[in-house]
């Protein structure tokens, strides 16, 4: 760069991936010498990674790249995910934007704005497309770091409007993944969070998910493992053995999105409830405490209201640490736009209001089965009282006083209360030892 | 001229000229693409648009994996937007592919000693043809369920013994009623595949009928129309 260090902010919206890229993005930025700023402060340069997953994801995504137009005016604004791949025609037509760059060049953008101070403009379609070609993270962002093993999905389930974004299901190959683990451990992460749109689904040569999975546990270093989200089909004896592991947590985000066997249909799902229960049974048979969090969608075209029903049994009988609920919402070109009996919002909102009532009951029993119990946590930060935060191996979030210790470091901590609840809640511990 | 293609080349998304509409009823038709160098498993399906129309819709193959041609089973839905669109297409007319899709697969692995049992309501017979032709070995029973015979497409190309029609509309087909019908009074050996294709009502009631004869979900792999 030939001027005065230039500054860059950043916004993510949406899913884990999504923050990922930022943080490699990140990493890359400051690595060539770009000074990156809160979202909030005026910058030279504001990358926007957008969401398209529901109505809403679209509307935050608008406002926060009219925000970032409005709060840094005659900067270069680069807006990039899902919804540039989902609205590209329409986003590239508008002035407040600079550029436009689709979820497969996302790795190049430093490309693209270093041309641009440069005075040499390059189309974004001009960019090295490459889904996999992130800077490793640097260790300044979080304490966690994302692997991304895996981008895309080919299951076209009737809500799910991620394969036209992400596009077809691909695989990194292994040796770039362990390369990118060893580096990620040499920049001092001590939890690897593995990443992509359908990781159960990974495919390389003869290599499936556990083989991953497996390679990466054999990497030598402190460290754990998480894995992000999977989706529940046919899980074997091989994969439950894995987390036997002292590096894995004992942790599974399993989308179940309907307790109904006829919305799991329509939905294009590829199990049952009863596969489902049969996964979590042959986890907590092993694990008893083993933490289970889901994703669930409220008012699916057609979803009766013992459809409904089945969704608020699944959630009081599973024991779940978390879930996530949403309500449907219609994406265009996706199958289920295209069915009958579309729900009223008004329901959807109602049924939404019980749902969160029985997820939150569930997560306070989750979390209250755990006191007296001790969590290794890591250290996410220390705030000028000398409380710590951070997450058991368990995902259970951990506030204890800690004097004399430092961020990104493993504590054993003996769980006393639970405050809050729902989103909010967390336990209160106290340092063992 | 014979091109050499590079064989590195992966198609996903391409135009293909109809090569001709292939009418099998009054409402249903076969629609051949050439196959060129479009590659896919038997069961697995395509996203197939118009050129010129911003819609898309998902149809399974029709065709086997070594055959000629590319070819889907589209039934005309009146008053529908796509299908009218498709059935009024010439040969010489473009259209886009994108795919293969799915998981709807055989496993190869099986072939040799399992049985299969295709459950299918109408034009859900498409994998099932793509699979009696890819694997012309394969120890297979078709239980096909319309509404009237005429429905029965390609009839001929199944073995009569390994071909069930079961028609609610007329009786003329071996089994006069639903396909569930036929499902609930038949038996079947332990160690069989189950692939069901169709409507999700007629594949959830099939779900039910084959759990309740003790067969594990995991032999039964579905692929729902809409």
């Amino acid at each position: 760069m030939n001027s005065a260090k230039k500054k860059i902010a950043f916004k993510t919206l949406g899913c884990r991936l999504n923050q990922y890229e930022t943080d490699a993005l990140v990493s890359d930025f400051d690595k060539a010498g770009y000074e990156v700023v809160d979202f909030k402060e005026h910058a030279d340069v504001v990358v926007v990674n957008t969401c398209t997953v529901t109505n809403q994801s679209d509307q935050k995504s608008r406002n926060t790249i009219s925000q970032a137009a409005r709060n840094n005016k005659g900067s270069v604004v680069v807006v990039t995910g899902c919804m540039a791949n989902n609205y590209k025609e329409k986003l590239e037509g508008e002035d407040k934007i600079t550029y436009v760059v689709e979820n497969n060049r996302k790795g190049s953008i430093l490309n693209l704005v270093d041309g641009h101070f440069g005075g040499e403009l390059i189309h974004p379609e001009k960019l090295h497309a490459d889904v996999f070609s992130y800077q490793v993270v640097d260790k300044s962002l979080h304490t966690r770091s994302a692997i991304k093993i895996q981008d895309g999905c080919d299951n076209f389930c009737t809500f799910c409007i991620i394969p036209t974004v992400r596009g077809r299901a691909v695989s990194r190959p292994l040796p770039q993944i362990i390369e990118n683990v060893k580096n990620t451990l040499a920049n001092g992460f001590k939890e690897l969070v593995i990443t992509g749109v359908n990781i159960g689904r990974y495919e390389w040569e003869d290599k499936r998910f556990e083989d991953v999975l497996e390679a990466i546990l054999s990497v030598e270093g402190d460290f754990r493992v998480r894995i992000s989200s999977l989706e529940p089909d046919g899980f074997g004896d091989d994969f439950v053995k894995l987390f036997s592991h002292p590096r894995m947590t004992p942790h599974l985000h399993l989308c179940l999105q309907s307790g109904s066997d006829k919305v799991l249909l329509r939905m294009r799902r590829m199990y049952d409830l009863k596969q489902f229960e049969h996964t979590v049974n042959l986890f907590r048979a092993q694990y008893p405490d083993f933490n289970f969090t889901t994703d669930l969608i409220v008012g699916f075209p057609d979803e009766s209201e013992d459809d409904f029903q089945e969704s608020i049994d699944a959630v009081n009988r599973y024991n779940f640490g978390h879930v996530h609920t949403f309500k449907y919402s219609v994406r265009k070109g996706t199958r289920a736009e295209r069915m009958d009996n579309h729900i009223p919002d008004k329901i959807k909102t109602e049924r939404s209001t019980r749902i969160r009532e029985a997820s939150e009951d569930s997560r306070d029993r989750y979390l209250n089965s755990f006191l007296g119990k001790t969590e290794t946590v890591l250290i996410e930060g220390i705030n000028k009282q000398q409380v710590a935060n951070g997450y058991g191996e368990h995902y259970i979030p951990v506030h204890f006083k800690a004097e004399g210790l430092e961020k990104n470091t493993f504590a054993r901590v003996k769980l006393v209360k639970v405050e809050g609840r729902g989103e909010d809640a967390r336990v209160i511990g106290e340092l063992v030892g | 001229m014979t091109m050499d293609f590079k064989p590195d080349i992966k198609l996903d998304e391409t135009f293909y000229k109809v090569k001709e509409v292939r009418r099998l009823t009054e409402e249903t038709f076969s629609l051949r693409l050439p196959k060129s160098r479009f590659t896919y498993h038997a069961g697995q399906h395509i996203s197939l648009g118009i050129q010129g129309d911003y819609q898309s819709r998902e149809y399974s193959i029709y065709s086997g994996e070594n055959d000629e041609c590319l070819e889907v089973l589209v039934k005309e839905v009146e008053d529908g937007y796509f299908t009218p669109k498709l059935s009024k297409l010439k040969p010489g007319d473009l259209v886009e592919v994108n795919g293969p899709f799915g998981k709807f697969k055989i496993d190869e692995k099986k072939t040799a000693d399992h049985k299969f049992v295709f459950v299918a309501s109408g034009t859900g017979i498409a994998p099932f043809r793509s699979m009696v032709r890819t694997y012309p070995d394969l120890d297979y029973t078709l239980i096909h369920g319309v509404r009237y015979g005429k429905e029965a497409y390609d009839k001929d190309e199944y073995a009569p013994d390994r071909h069930i029609l079961c028609t609610s509309g007329d009786k003329t087909g071996k089994v006069h009623g639903r396909l569930t019908k036929y499902l609930k009074s038949a038996s079947f050996e332990k160690k069989t595949q189950f692939y069901l294709c169709g409507n999700s009502n007629m594949i959830f009631d099939a779900l039910e009928i084959l759990k309740d004869k003790g067969f594990d979900r995991d032999q039964i792999h579905c692929e729902v129309y809409f």
